[in-house]
């Protein structure tokens, strides 16, 4: 438990929404983007891309587009001294100098002065290709006779995990229902409004500036620095407002950064690239395909007994984070129920197509489509109520689960019974489907980076009594930032309003991993109450050496039991002047606590982890199969909720998402070319499509996060596809295994039902 | 050579008179010539909302538009839409309804609303996802947006 004060509890209530300035700069105009950037001088690079989905490149002329006035300089991949680098598997180059394997892939970069010119510099440059074999799906690209993309990779196989946990032989043999599925996931797009761009600016001491918006600038700092071999403090990246991430944006388009960061250092002039629409969907990261086969075996009474999968996920041409993403769709939705026994087995597969990466909840939200569905199909045999075969067998507070996650706080069942409470589970509508799912999510996890599993932070009274909070989480619109600045509110008793929130500049900002993992509210804040608390002890420290007596801290003011009284200004021009021009400043450094996590990845990956459950009400027309989603009921344990607006928000906004990918979305292909690489074609949803959404927050107290917070971001995506996968089959009487859940798919279900009565 | 074209037109109240390249769409003028960068670009094919500006009046994505339209007509953009630094009733509604997150989308989803608002004082819910249906959201706060629009009607 955290010590509450009255401030705590008038800061952490539903009546403070509190907001930071920026958000008056996003209503008019003046909120400055990536693609706004423009720096004197500045040229314009664009990139030419491979047409073929497999070839060998034989020779590039260039010189033509060199002469082209305007054009500044073309680089190909032959110019490059970088070797192939990745996220977690080197096999990718900014340009690829012999071997191209998909439509799209990077082949030559022009600089010019403007961007019309650049474009058509673009068509002069001549690439002579000789065409390969290419394969498209996972299944064949495993065959001996498949063409292999990557030297190092035979039988395409970029990542696999073989995982069993308890005794899943004698759970299956000793079950008396077993229930099992194939579930097909296409590639979703993030889709995040702004495309990725970025300004290069090469520095006289051989650096890089780079201008962009991207949710853990660190490690591309990192990254860069390595593919560019350049120190790592000459690397600098400075944030403009981010137009949308969703996970989309945590490494931005690194071949784009790389590219104009060579750009720039050839020319010795600020680079800037955009991706356009199209090249976004057709040469971006869009979170990994996936086939998921799977088996449940329960008891008579529902218990779970025991759980396998088979999955295979379609990793495109490279890899980015894909074997992260595959990892947690594989395992993480284990941790929702109490399953005794799991045997999983996991293949990401390279083709010949757009390399994926992640969106939001690192496909946790796709595997729930599968788990979740499964769960109602085994219940409707049973002919025991969803609701309550999830009651049954919920991870509860105390627990440790299947691969070794410690639960601390955890509302699940609340959540579930909250969520099913709202939406009429027992008084339902005639005709309408009603669906429920849950989902764990990790909040900070302890095991992405073992070099920093925690955050820092800094803090500083600045002369004019005001607050500077310095800290490399990165804010673009959830609300992360508001609620440091009422995190640092409490701990200083003061008003979040002076407190101003620094995190744009990788010079001054303390490293982080930034916006990934649901990690910035529960380890981000934590770190930002302890450097609070930290200046606030020399706050208190220096007043009381000022006025030579005790004093204490209330309501931002600062007095002694005398009734003497000093202002924040008076303390720091105090202390300004003792030091010749320091000012006071709190660092604050939270390492969460050790945590056991073996070779088999058993153990506790987090500081803590967030549940929820989703209840929807759907319609379908019995006729032609069109789908209604009335409603869906987003019940969340998220700990304390620090900030109401911005909770609700990311509720809002994340169950739109789930519902634009289980109803909406998905990418289509035609011989690895993307078919659909247009917001027209793929289709997110508008203002006429969301459902009515209701968000519900069970408030458990977290004794981890900062003042009992949790994280929020992802999970809030994580239950919708299998609340609606399980609406939908309530309505219909058989389960869409293939996302999105289309009318079409619907009224198959309907038809093969006619034909059986 | 670019043919060029000169072009007179009353921008947020101002009457300007430019040379325009002819093939140039209204979206580059205005973000790159008149530097109003408020109006954003998303998709440059009408496809996702975040250029919409107000045309004499009428909303319309100015990426489907060619900058030479704007002759003798009048342009507001985002930045047009606070007078003597008082912002706007829907402006100051997006704010208090938190109808944004990343705020990319919101420009357009302003210029929309206020279109729809001229036009029809008194919108229903379905008037109101009608016509914004064409401004995209992908941070998804289309119930707060309802929210904010419905709280700017004038009382």
């Amino acid at each position: 438990m955290q010590p509450e004060t009255p401030a705590v509890r008038e800061l952490i209530s539903t009546e403070k929404n509190y907001q930071s300035a920026e958000v008056w700069t996003k209503v008019t105009g003046k909120a400055i983007y990536g693609i706004d950037l423009r720096l004197p001088g500045m040229l314009y690079g664009k990139i030419l891309r491979s047409s073929h989905p497999h070839a060998r490149i034989k020779k590039i002329k260039t010189s033509a587009a060199l002469k082209m006035p305007g054009v500044r300089t073309v680089l190909t991949g032959s110019d490059l001294s970088c070797s192939p680098y990745g996220i977690v598997i080197n096999d990718e180059m900014p340009l690829e100098p012999e071997h191209v394997r998909y439509v799209g892939d990077e082949v030559a970069a022009v600089a010019a002065v403007d961007d019309k010119k650049a474009e058509e510099a673009l068509k002069l440059i001549h690439v002579e290709y000789e065409t390969l074999p290419a394969v498209f799906d996972t299944g064949e690209a495993q065959l001996p006779e498949a063409p292999q993309l990557h030297e190092n990779f035979p039988g395409n196989v970029a990542w696999r995990r073989e995982v069993v946990r308890g005794d899943p032989e004698s759970a299956f043999r000793n079950a008396d229902l077993v229930v099992e599925g194939k579930f097909h996931i296409p590639q979703f797009h993030p889709a995040y409004l702004e495309p990725v761009a970025c300004v290069a600016v090469s520095e006289p001491d051989g650096g890089i500036t780079l201008h962009t918006a991207v949710q853990s600038p660190d490690i591309v700092r990192d990254l860069l620095a390595q593919v560019l071999k350049l120190p790592l403090s000459r690397v600098r990246i400075v944030g403009p407002v981010m137009g949308g991430g969703f996970g989309g944006k945590v490494y931005g388009n690194l071949n784009l950064y790389l590219i104009s960061a060579l750009l720039s250092m050839q020319t010795g002039l600020p680079v800037k690239m955009q991706l356009t629409r199209e090249e976004e969907f057709t040469a971006g990261r869009p979170m990994v395909a996936a086939e998921i086969k799977m088996r449940m075996a329960l008891g008579n009474d529902g218990t779970f007994l025991g759980r396998e999968m088979d999955l295979i996920t379609d990793n495109g041409a490279y890899s980015a984070q894909a074997p992260w993403v595959s990892n947690t769709l594989a395992e993480r939705n284990d941790s929702v129920y109490r399953i005794p026994a799991i045997k999983t087995k996991a293949r990401l597969v390279y083709t010949n197509k757009v390399p994926t990466g992640q969106y939001r909840a690192y496909g946790n939200q796709v595997a729930n489509f599968a788990c979740e569905s499964l769960i109602d199909m085994a219940a409707k045999k049973l002919k025991i109520d969803p609701l309550e075969m999830r009651l049954r067998n919920c991870v509860r507070p105390g627990e440790t689960t299947v691969h070794g996650l410690q639960i601390k706080s955890c509302g699940l069942a609340e959540c579930l019974a909250a969520a099913t409470e709202e939406i009429g589970w027992t008084k339902r509508k005639k005709g309408h489907g009603y669906g429920l799912s849950a989902a764990i999510h990790a909040s900070g996890s302890v095991v992405f980076d073992p070099n920093l599993r925690g955050a820092s932070a800094r803090i500083s009274l600045e002369l004019d009594g005001n607050i500077s909070l310095f800290t490399g989480e990165q804010d673009y619109g959830q609300g992360t930032h508001a609620a440091f600045s009422q995190i640092a509110a409490i701990a200083l008793d003061l008003e979040p309003s002076r407190i101003s929130v620094y995190s744009k500049d990788s010079l001054v900002t303390p490293y982080s991993m930034g916006a990934l993992g649901m990690r910035q509210a529960t380890i981000g804040g934590k770190a930002v109450q302890l450097a609070a608390e930290k200046l606030r002890e020399k706050i208190i420290r220096t007043s009381s050496e000022m006025i030579g007596e005790p004093v204490i801290m209330e309501n931002g003011r600062i007095r002694s039991a005398s009734g003497r009284q000093v202002d924040f200004t008076e303390i720091a021009h105090y202390y300004h002047g003792q030091t010749s021009g320091l000012t006071l400043t709190g660092e604050g450094s939270y390492v969460p606590p050790e945590s056991s996590y073996d070779d088999t990845k058993y153990g506790n990956i987090a500081v803590t982890y967030s549940f929820a459950a989703h209840a929807a009400e759907v319609e379908i027309d019995p006729e032609t199969g069109a789908l209604t989603v009335h409603r869906i009921v987003a019940a969340h344990d998220s700990g304390r909720i620090i900030n109401h607006l911005s909770a609700s928000g990311q509720i809002y906004g994340g169950v739109a998402q789930g519902f634009g990918m289980s109803c909406l979305e998905g990418y289509l292909f035609n011989e690895g070319r993307v078919a659909n690489p247009t917001l027209a074609d793929y289709k997110i949803p508008t203002a006429l499509d969301v459902p009515d959404i209701t968000p519900l927050f069970i408030e458990t107290d977290d004794p981890e996060g900062p003042y009992g917070a949790k994280g929020l971001g992802e999970i809030v995506q994580v239950p919708v596809p299998g609340a609606l996968a399980n609406a939908v089959a309530d309505a219909a009487g058989g389960w869409v295994t293939e996302m999105p859940i289309t009318a079409e798919k619907i009224f198959r279900i309907l038809s093969n039902r006619g034909a059986a009565k | 050579m670019a043919q060029k074209m000169t072009i007179s037109f009353t921008v947020n109240g101002d009457k300007e008179t430019r040379e325009v390249n002819v093939g140039q769409t209204l979206l580059k003028f205005i973000r790159n010539e008149l530097h109003l960068t408020g109006t954003k670009e998303g998709c440059e094919i009408g496809e996702c909302g975040a250029c919409m500006v107000l045309l004499d009046g009428k909303p319309v994505n100015s990426c489907l538009v060619l900058a030479v339209e704007l002759d003798g007509k009048e342009l507001v953009t985002i930045e047009g839409l606070s007078k003597n630094g008082e912002l706007d009733r829907v402006q100051k509604a997006f704010v208090e309804h938190s109808a944004f997150q990343c705020g990319f989308c919101t420009p357009g989803m302003i210029i929309s609303a206020k279109a729809l608002l001229d036009r029809n004082p008194n919108p229903t819910d379905e008037d109101i996802n009608e016509a914004l249906s064409g401004n995209l959201c992908r941070c998804g706060a289309y119930q707060e947006i309802r929210e904010a629009v419905k709280a700017s009607v004038k009382k």
